[in-house]
Parts: structure tokens; C-alpha cells; sequence
């Protein structure tokens, strides 16, 4: 791959491709074009915002590949600090994968970079940036930076009528000023596509139809449950690959970065509130009006009494195969340190914060289990990049840990993610094959934990 | 005070013990020594409070009716409800236990408090409580008072800072011809770990506003603390305070073991 900001600066054009030779990328039109800047969103009539956006909307444009086909994109910057684009969920080479830390060239302000690669695998992905926040609670993931991507697959059956995309996402952060106020950010504002409930325009379905829900949790810390009232919600693929069994399911929960496809059968007539399940983020904003055609009337909701969600329910009933060679074990463990009742803690893998986590080295081919042991008192969504990854044990209690009693150990096959939610004080096990070398980053998906040492690298040697 | 003392300095010493009472009394200091922080009790939760104080050195001497406050063990039971997320509602039973005079009743307060909710987003924690009460003549002269106090406070990283400059008026007694008083209370503590805090409170009723008493009658008082955060069920705070002028107690013990009982039925979909 070949970055060329430096000749993009000058001359308003740039390319970076993994799969094209330079010269045909610097003549191609990109498929995409994304310009980074500042954007005032409407939440609802009352309620505006300043945050940075791509294209001038929030969510961004959705951008649509065909799998096997190389795409272009080009970023221009017009953002008053350097940028850098996530393609979450891609197996992207490691210049065009949007993390500075791997490589990743940063676009500077009113730079332009274009970034080509073969995009895989298929499936519901999604990009944003990949900034830090540190203290800024406007900036990162906290802002408006975020947009879906869908892959489609050679082989799209395509058992829907219609599909809605849909963005969870927080606003307004704030940490309290007293106390333990200063551990996690509260937020002002909660919306799907950018809009609080009533202020967006609403689904609009027709009896009968099959609706296929892409929802993304782009939130920079906050886990979702949503639900859709009079409706069942059939899960058929999670972070975008297909679940080795489907459920239909009364809520799903997403964890930052999780994405969660989900069919749904339009035969409850009316209008209805699809939203979160928890009272005060769906009074704070949280929930979109879905209108079957012909039908009036104040939207409906019915207020479930439980947060229910495991991962386990997705997984292969049949036994799978286990693969001849034995993995290697990489045991993570996740800490925290107290840096006072006003300070956000620091986070850290295996007693160490980022940059100081040092990077480990993988054999390229080699199959790996990640062992992540959460000894801190929060759940961690971790997030691999480059790769994905299947899950294989959840829950396991750690020793001591006080909530043991009510946990016991999930062995699960079959479910491919590449975000993963690891409760406190639990072990959970994936395994990932060294398939696509280079730099990759994991980390914490909750952007505070993130910018407070929760990342390292993995090489291969 | 001595009997055998001159008649002059009785004469200029008994008007200035009054006016030291009368101070302690208007600070409720002995009963219920703290530096409110802002943040208010979580609905459907009860606060229960035990404030111990004993006066290691105070007033010696019977004046005007009132007991001395030397050797003065006083237990104070607080019980605060939250009533919403920016609201709470207190009611204080002071009592004392003291040689010769055993436990006795002392008064009780009522104290509701509002906050500035956590969705303004303020820079600092900030909070307002009035408190209303009656106490026994025998035990402060001005038997009905009035506090009203607002609350600042502020976290950086593991330094905390807290400021509540209260302002008093008595309602009955001697001094409710005296207007507002002006009776401040600052805490400054710092995190040595995420379970132990050490640092300073300082407390001072300077006098009615406008018109404060000279420093010598003025009440002052400077405790070394340390706050224990075991849990956040628990809250433990403990203290030793020594008066700066004459006209405070010279040296006093306190300690406050509180308690949340959650009652509510707690929804996961709340």
C-alpha cells in the first residue's frame, strides 16, 4: 500500500491503495467521497449540537460494497485536527485500516487521503474515527464521526423487503463534579440516527413485509438494549456475521461498537416505538417511531420489566470440529488504577497502559485464544482489529469475584465477532487465526478506556 | 470560671461565655460536625448517620443555665431520604450525655436540601440546604434556629475541596436580635488510595454579616481528618478538632459512621 498525503496536500488528490498499482489509482474515480468537518445536528427541533460529521449528516452516508470488487475512498479533511477513519470489522492491510497506532497515516487538517482495498469479509461493518478524546468529551467517538458500511455478499439472498440502518449513539457527556463522578461520562442525549424520539422521520412499513434491522451501537461508552414494541426480533447476524442459530429474541443488547442484524415481521398493524428499554435513555432521547402504512394515532410502547440478552442463545447447537492444532493461549488481564475520586482511572492489559503494553508477536497461520480476564469492576467491549474472531467460553467467574455465585462458565462454538463484551469480573475465551499480517490493534471499544491505556499491539513476527 | 475570681474579671468574663455559648449553639457544632458535600441521597435510599462527639476540653462552667460543654459526649442520629436525583430530606436527634446530667434529648433539626442536577453539567458540584430546629434552653439559649447553606465542591483528580459558607439566624433566644450569621465550614482532603482520604476541615462562625465579632470571640475550629471509603454503602469519617480562639471549644473527638439502606424496588429497566 502506498500513502501519499504529502502529494495530496499539494496537489488536492492522494491515493493509497492496497491492491492497484499507483498510477491507476491516482486515475480512478473513488466510489466514495468523505469530507470530514464541522456540523451543527439538529437532535430535535429544541435540541442542537456542534460536533464533526462526514458529509454533513449524522449517521454518515452508508457506504455499500460489493465483496471481491476493490473500492476507493477518499477522505478529505476539513477539520481543524488530523483525522484518521476506522473501517471497523474489515480485513484491511494495515495502512488503510484507519489506526495511527498500527500505521496508519493520520490525515492532516484540509488534507485529502484515498485508501483502497478489497473489501471483506461480507457482512454489516461500519467506520469511524479513530481519535483520542482524553478529556474532550465533543471529540472521538463522543462526536459524530460514524457511519455504516455494508458489504454485500456474492451470494445475498436477500430474504427482506425493506431494511432500515439504524445508529445508537450518546451526546452531551459530562462527568459529575463531585464524588466518584469522574469514573464513566453521563450523557445529556441519547438518539438513533441522530435524532431524539418524535424528531426524525419515522420507519414507514407495510403489513407483511420482512424488515431487516441493521443496528449499530456507536456510542463511546454506553451498552443499549433496544426493543420493538408489538414486535418480535429475530437475530440472524451479530457484528455483522451470521449467527450459527438464529433467536427470535424480546430485546437485543448492544455493547459499544456491536452491531446486531435482526429481522423483523411487519403483522401488528399501528404505530409503535422501537427504542431502549430502559426508562431514562428513552426519555433522554433514545427511540425512533415505526408507521405502518394507513395507520395514525400516538405511538405505542410496551415497557418490558427485564434486560434480557446472552450470547450463548446464537450458538451452534451441532458440535463443530476442533480445529487438529491446538491453539496458543494469550491470557489478558484487565486492570484499572486508581488515579483519584476526580480523575478518570487508568486502564491496564496484563499491568501495563498503553503505549508501555508492549506488543506480542503472532506467527502468521498460527490460531490463538485471547484469555480475557476482567478483573475490573466495569465491563470492557474489546475489539480486535484486522481479524475477527470466534467465541469459545463466557462468564467463567474469577476468583473472589463477588457477583460468582450467580455466574457460571459458557462454552460456546460457532459465533464470529469481532467485539466482544467481557462482563466484570468473568473470563471469557476467543480464538482468532493469525490470517492477515501486520500490526493489530486490540483494545477497549469504550472510548475513555481506551484513551486511558486500554490498548496494545499484536505483531507478527 | 473560678468563684474565687476578682468581681471585675467575672463581670467581663461572663458576658464573653455567653457569647462563646451562644456561638456553639448557633453552629451546632458539637452536635453534628461535617463539611457537606454536594451531592444528595439517591431516591428510595435511607441515610442513616451516627455522629459521636465527645469535647475532650471545653466549657467548664454552668452560665446562665446552660450546661458546660467539657466532657459533653454527644450522639446525633441523622436520617436522610432521598426524595428525586436533586433533592433530599433530613431530621437530626441530637442528644448528650454528660456526668451528673446523663443521656438527655437535646433538640431535633429538619434539613431538605436541592442540587443543581447532574444534567447542567456545572463545573462544581453545588447544592442548598435550609435547616430548621429546636434545642433545649439548657443546652443553647437560642432554642429555635434557622441555617441556610450552600454547598460547593469539586473533585480534581485526588485532591477534593469543599465549601460551605452557611449563614444562621436564631429565631428565639438571646441572639434573635442579631441577624444573619455568618459561619462558614471548608474541607480540603486528599486520596492517599481509592479507600483512604486525609486532609483538613475547618469551621468558624465569625459573627453576625456585617458586623463580625472581634477574632477573640469569633469561633474557629481545625480538625484533621480522615475519610474511609470501605464501601459505597458505608461512610466513615473521623476527625480531631482544636479550637483556635477562646471563644471555642478546645478540643474535640468526632466521628460519623453513616449507612445507605436502599428500600426501593429497583427496576433494571428504570
Amino acid at each position: 500500500m502506498i500513502l501519499r498525503r504529502d502529494v495530496l496536500q499539494l496537489s488536492g488528490m492522494a491515493a493509497v491503495s492496497a491492491a492497484l498499482p499507483a498510477a491507476a489509482q491516482n486515475l480512478a474515480t473513488p466510489d466514495y467521497r468523505l469530507e470530514i468537518a464541522p456540523f451543527t445536528l439538529e437532535l430535535s427541533p429544541r435540541h442542537r449540537l456542534k460536533t464533526v460529521a462526514y458529509n454533513g449528516q449524522v449517521p454518515g452516508p452508508l457506504l455499500r460494497f460489493k465483496e471481491g470488487r476493490p473500492i476507493t475512498i477518499e477522505v478529505t479533511n476539513h477539520n481543524e485536527r488530523a483525522e484518521v477513519v476506522h473501517w471497523h470489522g474489515l480485513f484491511t492491510p494495515v495502512d488503510a485500516d484507519g489506526s495511527i497506532e498500527e500505521g496508519t497515516a493520520p490525515i492532516a487538517p484540509n488534507a485529502t487521503a484515498r485508501y483502497t482495498f478489497m473489501p471483506r469479509p461480507s457482512g454489516f461493518r461500519w467506520y469511524h474515527t479513530h481519535t483520542m478524546a482524553m478529556g474532550d468529551l465533543t471529540r472521538g467517538q463522543y462526536g459524530g464521526q460514524h457511519g455504516f458500511l455494508m458489504i454485500e455478499a456474492r451470494d445475498e439472498p436477500g430474504r427482506y423487503d425493506q431494511e432500515f440502518f439504524l445508529a445508537l449513539h450518546d451526546w452531551g457527556g459530562y462527568m459529575l463534579a463531585s464524588d466518584d463522578g469522574s469514573m464513566n461520562p453521563s450523557y445529556n442525549f441519547a438518539t438513533i440516527n441522530g435524532k431524539i424520539i418524535g424528531s426524525g422521520e419515522p420507519l414507514r412499513v407495510k403489513q407483511g413485509q420482512r424488515v431487516l434491522l441493521h443496528v449499530l451501537n456507536s456510542s463511546p461508552s454506553e451498552a443499549h438494549w433496544i426493543s420493538f414494541a408489538g414486535h418480535e426480533l429475530r437475530v440472524i447476524a451479530l457484528d455483522g456475521n451470521p449467527a450459527p442459530s438464529t433467536q427470535a429474541v424480546p430485546m437485543l443488547r448492544l455493547a459499544p461498537a456491536e452491531r446486531v442484524c435482526a429481522l423483523v415481521v411487519m403483522n401488528n398493524p399501528g404505530v409503535w416505538i422501537l427504542g431502549e428499554v430502559r426508562k431514562h435513555v428513552q426519555a433522554a432521547g433514545m427511540g425512533v417511531i415505526v408507521e405502518y402504512a394507513n395507520q395514525r394515532g400516538p405511538p405505542r410502547w410496551q415497557q418490558p420489566t427485564d434486560l434480557v440478552w446472552n450470547y450463548e442463545q446464537f450458538a451452534a447447537a451441532a458440535p463443530i470440529a476442533e480445529p487438529t492444532e491446538a491453539p496458543i493461549n494469550i491470557p489478558l488481564a484487565f486492570e484499572s488504577k486508581f488515579q483519584g475520586h476526580g480523575s478518570m482511572e487508568t486502564w491496564m492489559i496484563n499491568g501495563k497502559s498503553y503505549p508501555n503494553t508492549g506488543t506480542d508477536s503472532l506467527r502468521q497461520g498460527q490460531r490463538y485464544r485471547l484469555q480475557f480476564i476482567n478483573k475490573s469492576m466495569d465491563d470492557h467491549p474489546v475489539h480486535l482489529h484486522r481479524h475477527s474472531f470466534e467465541l469459545r467460553s463466557l462468564g467463567a467467574p474469577l476468583k473472589g469475584a463477588s457477583n460468582s455465585a450467580s455466574k457460571s462458565v459458557k462454552i460456546v462454538r460457532g459465533i464470529i465477532k469481532d467485539v466482544l463484551l467481557v462482563d466484570s469480573q468473568t473470563q471469557a475465551e476467543v480464538e482468532f487465526t493469525a490470517d492477515n499480517p501486520g500490526a493489530s490493534l486490540f483494545h477497549c471499544h469504550q472510548q475513555n478506556h481506551m484513551d486511558f491505556g486500554f490498548m496494545m499491539l499484536f505483531q507478527y513476527a | 470560671m473560678p468563684e474565687s475570681a476578682p468581681a471585675s474579671a467575672v463581670r467581663w468574663l461572663v458576658p464573653l461565655a455567653l457569647v462563646c455559648i451562644s456561638t456553639l449553639a448557633r453552629a451546632q457544632g458539637n452536635y453534628e460536625i461535617q463539611v457537606y458535600g454536594s451531592q444528595t441521597v439517591t431516591p428510595e435510599t435511607l441515610m442513616v448517620e451516627l455522629h459521636s462527639n465527645f469535647t475532650v476540653e471545653g466549657q467548664t462552667a454552668t452560665i446562665d443555665g446552660v450546661y458546660p460543654t467539657n466532657h459533653q459526649e454527644h450522639e446525633t442520629v441523622e436520617l436522610t431520604e432521598g426524595i428525586n436525583d436533586w433533592s433530599e430530606l433530613g431530621f437530626y436527634i441530637f442528644t448528650s450525655e454528660q456526668d451528673g446530667h446523663g443521656v438527655q434529648w437535646v433538640g431535633d433539626h429538619i434539613r431538605p436540601r436541592v442540587r443543581v442536577p447532574d444534567s447542567w453539567d456545572w463545573p462544581v458540584g453545588v447544592s442548598l440546604s435550609t435547616e430548621l430546629g429546636y434545642q433545649r434552653a439548657v443546652y443553647s439559649p437560642d432554642t429555635w434556629t434557622w441555617e441556610i447553606r450552600p454547598i460547593i465542591d469539586k473533585a480534581i483528580g485526588r485532591w477534593y475541596l469543599a465549601v460551605n459558607p452557611a449563614l444562621e439566624r436564631t429565631w428565639h433566644g438571646p441572639d434573635a436580635t442579631e441577624g444573619v450569621q455568618f459561619a462558614p465550614g471548608v474541607k480540603i482532603s486528599y486520596d492517599f488510595t481509592s479507600v483512604v482520604s486525609g486532609g483538613i476541615e475547618y469551621y468558624a462562625d465569625y459573627g453576625p454579616l456585617g458586623d463580625f465579632d472581634s477574632t477573640h470571640n469569633q469561633q474557629q475550629m481545625v480538625f484533621a481528618v480522615t475519610d474511609l471509603n470501605v464501601s459505597p454503602v458505608w461512610e466513615i469519617n473521623i476527625g480531631v478538632g482544636i479550637g483556635a480562639t477562646a471563644a471555642t471549644d478546645h478540643l474535640i473527638v468526632k466521628c460519623i459512621f453513616g449507612r445507605r439502606f436502599d428500600w426501593g424496588r429497583h427496576s433494571p429497566v428504570d
